[in-house]
């Protein structure tokens, strides 16, 4: 009977038309599916990276209104390219970048052992990891913010028992490195379980007999780690370098509301600049030049990826 | 005592502290991770008074005593309801949207075997990582020329550059793995691909959908660049938006209150997760990973 | 209603189509209709935007109920905007640029008359004739552009220096004498938390809290050059009372107004640099009746400081109510009115005469706040203020964090303060 179905199936459907016909059909009602979320996607993706090329090319900014919009070659690119709050912003990022990517890894690839483990109460730590993740980047950052507060906050009030009452610390925008201190807690407490639970679903796939055989051998927990897991979790650690990476790389909500960019502009992220320039000095043209070098930096840190892990993962 | 007896002695020791070292280690996890939520609620529950006084003395860690006042005063004073009816507004409708669409279009790329499903799921992917902020320019000047700028609407269409990509390969990925016979039976009784689709695939798919909408709803209910960019009257914006304004007012808005808006915010979210933590991670892991 | 949500729905679908997309490239240009003058004589309607809310949003209503009985001809229907400063500027910014025709008059701070000006948004004044003399005159300034008047002012608020009479028994009379009184302050009184409390985040406040100590040191904020001595001294008084003379806290990076009001009305601070609203939340003890309000002491070679704070009030130049807007303008800045005003919502008046003595009566702190007035120097009148805010805002910020000493910080910030505020299109 089964047998019967698929015969009659891949041969000559009920409907008589001859399977080609069938493919055909197939494959146009299978763009007519697909049509939707490409459209979308290039609306919200590609439609503003060709308004920002041609917006970058020329003079817009909204508050010197009834100026014309004149074609301006790649002055706002010069701007841009020797501006030192641009070339300062671009350090900076790359430096958090660097630094959280790989802060967050270690923690996670832990976490993700950890995890990985059977043990009452996996559940629990599970859920409790999630809900960092899961709720908005306003709250992060407004908690952490909180939890620094002079006044407010458990961290000085935690400190007050090392340090006399009346030296309290003020973190965000008294210092720099404070200041990054808090970007960079808030920011990883948040990011930190999405890594980690990509990195579990790597653990979770590799069997369990080569970690027994190799036990047989007498090769140690460190051995098995270095030989094993991690070539072994190569290309899940592809997929959470390369979602981390870019996050870290664009990074702006946690920085506005923590700091402003302050203080100084010393917490001035390449995001942070492009909103600035767009929203606050309504200047499309510039804006448009920092937000097309900012597609290329991302495109570039993905093709880097996927160049170095491809050979050995497929 | 035997030297055998004590080496299986000092092995159990070790066990037992490496035991206790691991438990330690996920208790340190569960408290970092769920502290800094304790600290926010408690001081949501602080009076005005208390917050200006400060953390110390008998108001510690347990506060010197409890109010709601500020959970009272988010919505009779600070009108926090009309934010928080945006979100529900602009979140249900991008995962609604992301649904539909996206189910089509991952029963089409696993199923339909079309020329450059590759490409286009390469695209897809892409697209996930389009920086947000590259886009707010020219949205902003669209918006503009249509006159839908500070209008929670538009933000439908604009998040979906955070739920459709991982929607779509969570969807495309899942259809893979349904068996192809049950389709095939359907369609041998004289089903076309769109009836045999709605009456068989979708209501197997519908779990897989379900993930799906609650990662979009996630991922939609957390925007801030978007509404920060778009939105600037208080009773358009979004939930998010309306709680780091509490903190720029030009006058004084005590952490309680902020603290408030930041739990309200929190609790669908932190809901979600409870019930459904295992669909969140398998939704996580299918949709950007294999 | 339902309508009105079914129609965005309906917009919202067209900005789905990609075709929009078009539109991304065009600039809306339906900006050139002239529109033909209406007569003040005849019967119209006219749309005022304001932030007010609250008690303030009431009172322009009743002022605008006695306007309309007075003027039965004219309607004038109340548009409410954002109460916060810099989105409200946005919101009228984007209908300027759209071309509308309304609101035909509206409510501006004193930062940005010039600007709009610059612009050609808003409508010269000197065809009415206006009296401005009959206002102070550091906020007739601020609505002054290349000489001619673009603004009135509505209400004028100074930013001054308060302070704890029960802890310090007479006014100090120097910023050194400052200095010395939140010290003794903070060893005799152990419940206070810090001697001064000011603006430091990173903020449009934080220059007004600077441009309150300025003219104390001989200061002056002039974009032109700012890296002067007086400014340099100034700065570094501000500076000092953190790092050298440990009165004010480093938590003050991280305070706005909200945030010093709350110091100083919880009892905390013995000094605050503030605006007038908060003499009236001085409500409950330990700070009750011990409010004492000044310009900022002045030192050697300065004179007494305060920052001008205000609102204005001018004619979109698209109107065709040009008529009409000025009389509803004349009528809400008519002492009369402004000292109704000022009875309830506690806004200071823009006019001298309105400060009668009932009102000084009413509420002694309209004295001081009139004193003050006279002192108050406005920020730098530019059309290009939003950038050179930013550039003060930054250099501030390093300031009060000490990343930066103050005399480095302004010799950085003075030449690209002057390049932004000079720059023209």
């Amino acid at each position: 009977m089964a047998a019967q179905a698929a015969d009659r199936y891949v041969g000559r459907p009920r409907d008589g038309r001859p399977a080609a016909d069938r493919a055909a059909a197939d494959r146009r009602l299978g763009y007519a599916l697909v049509a939707p979320v490409i459209i979308l996607l290039l609306a919200v993706t590609a439609l503003p990276l060709i308004s920002n090329v041609w917006n970058s090319l020329h003079f817009d900014d909204l508050s010197l209104a009834g100026l014309p919009h004149k074609f301006v070659g790649a002055s706002n690119y010069s701007t841009m390219f020797t501006s030192p709050l641009w070339i300062a912003a671009l350090e900076r990022t790359l430096a958090f970048t660097v630094i959280t990517v790989i802060f967050d890894m270690v923690v996670a690839l832990a976490l993700a052992l950890m995890l990985n483990r059977k043990f009452r109460g996996r559940g629990v730590l599970r859920a409790a990891i999630l809900v960092p993740w899961a709720v908005p980047t306003v709250v992060s950052a407004t908690l952490w913010k909180t939890m620094f507060d002079p006044r407010a906050g458990f961290v000085d009030y935690f400190l007050g028992a090392v340090h006399p009452a009346w030296s309290s610390l003020t973190w965000l925008n008294a210092s720099v490195w404070r200041s990054w201190v808090v970007i960079f807690t808030a920011d990883s407490w948040k990011n930190i379980p999405f890594v980690a639970i990509i990195l579990l679903a790597g653990l979770q796939v590799i069997p369990n007999e080569i970690y027994e055989a190799a036990r047989v051998d007498g090769a140690t927990a460190w051995q098995m780690f270095r030989r094993l897991t991690l070539p072994m979790l190569k290309p899940a650690l592809m997929v959470a370098l390369i979602f981390r990476t870019l996050q870290a790389l664009l990074v702006f909500d946690v920085i506005y509301i923590m700091t402003g960019g302050g203080p100084g502009n010393s917490t001035e992220t390449l995001s942070f600049l492009n909103f600035y320039t767009f929203i606050n000095n309504t200047n499309f043209g510039l804006g448009g030049a920092i937000s097309v070098m900012l597609v290329v930096l991302a495109l570039i840190v993905s093709w880097g990826y996927v160049r170095v892990f491809r050979p050995s993962s497929t | 005592m035997t030297a055998g007896n004590q080496a299986i002695g000092r092995a159990s020791g070790r066990r037992l502290a490496s035991q206790t070292l691991f438990y330690l280690g996920v208790a340190v996890v569960i408290v970092v991770a769920l502290f800094p939520f304790y600290w926010v609620l408690r001081t949501s529950l602080e009076s005005n008074a208390q917050v200006a006084a400060g953390v110390g003395g008998s108001n510690g860690v347990l506060p010197s005593h409890l109010s709601g006042s500020a959970f009272v005063n988010v919505f009779t004073q600070q009108n926090f309801l009309h934010p928080l009816i945006n979100s529900v507004i602009v979140a249900l409708g991008a995962t609604l949207v992301t649904i539909v669409v996206a189910t089509f279009a991952g029963y089409a790329l696993a199923r339909l075997r079309l020329r450059g499903a590759g490409a286009i799921l390469g695209f897809i992917l892409l697209a996930g990582f389009f920086p947000v902020l590259a886009m707010i320019g020219p949205l902003f000047l669209l918006f503009k020329n249509l006159g839908i700028l500070d209008n929670v609407y538009p933000l439908i269409i604009v998040y979906l550059v955070y739920t459709l990509p991982i929607a779509t390969w969570l969807l495309r990925n899942f259809f893979q793995q349904v068996p192809i016979e049950l389709e095939e039976a359907a369609q041998v009784d004289g089903a076309t691909r769109l009836t045999a689709l709605r009456r068989v695939v979708v209501p197997v798919a519908i779990p897989a959908v379900f993930t799906a909408g609650i990662l979009c709803f996630i991922l939609a209910w957390n925007d801030f660049a978007f509404a920060v960019s778009f939105l600037y009257t208080f009773p358009h914006f979004t939930a998010p938006l309306a709680i780091v304004t509490f903190g720029q007012s030009q006058f004084q808005v005590f952490y309680n209150l902020i603290d408030a808006a930041v739990v309200i915010v929190s609790i669908p979210i932190a809901a979600l997760v409870l019930f459904a933590q295992r669909r969140i991670v398998t939704g996580l892991t299918a949709g950007s990973f294999r | 209603m339902r309508l009105a949500a079914s129609n965005q729905r309906h917009r919202v679908l067209v900005a789905v189509v990609p075709v929009a997309g078009l539109a991304l490239g065009l600039a809306a240009c339906s900006s050139s209709s002239s529109v033909k003058p209406v007569s003040a004589k005849a019967k119209q309607t006219i749309v005022f935007a304001e932030s007010g809310l609250g008690t303030e949003g009431q009172q322009t209503q009743t002022a605008i109920n006695g306007f309309e009985k007075a003027n039965p001809n004219i309607t004038v229907k109340v548009d409410v905007l954002s109460p916060d400063s810099t989105t409200y500027l946005s919101q009228l910014e984007h209908s300027f640029i759209a071309g509308a025709t309304t609101p035909d008059v509206f409510e501006t701070d004193v930062t940005y008359p010039a600007k709009f000006a610059q612009a050609g948004w808003v409508l010269k004044l000197t065809q009415f004739n206006p009296n401005m003399s009959q206002f102070f005159p550091h906020e007739v300034a601020a609505g002054t552009y290349l000489g001619a008047p673009y603004a009135v002012p509505w209400f004028d608020n100074p930013e001054g220096l308060y302070y704890r009479t029960d802890l310090i028994k007479t006014a100090p009379s120097s910023p050194a004498q400052v200095v010395a009184d939140a010290q003794a302050a903070l060893k005799k009184d152990h419940s206070l938390k810090e001697g001064l409390a000011f603006e430091g985040m990173k903020y449009e406040g934080a220059i007004t809290a600077f441009l309150t100590v300025d003219s104390a040191f001989g200061g002056k904020l002039d974009p032109s050059n700012v890296n002067t001595s007086g400014n340099k001294a100034a700065l570094a008084w501000l500076h000092d009372t953190i790092y050298k003379y440990h009165i004010a806290p480093t938590a003050v990076t991280g305070w706005s107004e909200g945030n010093v009001e709350s110091e100083f009305v919880s009892g905390h601070a013995a000094f605050s640099i503030n605006y007038p609203f908060v003499e009236s939340l001085a409500t409950s003890p330990p700070v009750k009746g011990h409010v004492g309000y000044i310009p900022f002491p002045a030192g050697p070679g300065g004179t007494p400081g305060s920052a001008l704070g205000g609102e204005m009030l001018a004619i979109n130049s698209k109107t065709a109510h040009a008529a009409a807007a000025w009389k509803l303008i004349e009528y809400l800045t008519s002492p009369a009115v402004e000292t109704a005003r000022a009875e309830v919502t506690g806004d200071p008046p823009s006019l001298p005469s309105a400060y009668t003595p009932a009102l000084q009566a009413k509420a002694p702190y309209f004295q001081n706040v009139k004193t003050l007035n006279n002192f108050s120097a406005p920020r730098p009148v530019s059309p290009n203020y939003l950038q050179v805010s930013n550039d003060l805002q930054v250099m501030l910020s390093e300031i009060f964090a000490n990343t930066k000493s103050p005399a480095a910080a302004l010799a950085a910030a003075a030449p690209t303060i002057k390049n932004d505020a000079s720059a023209t299109p």
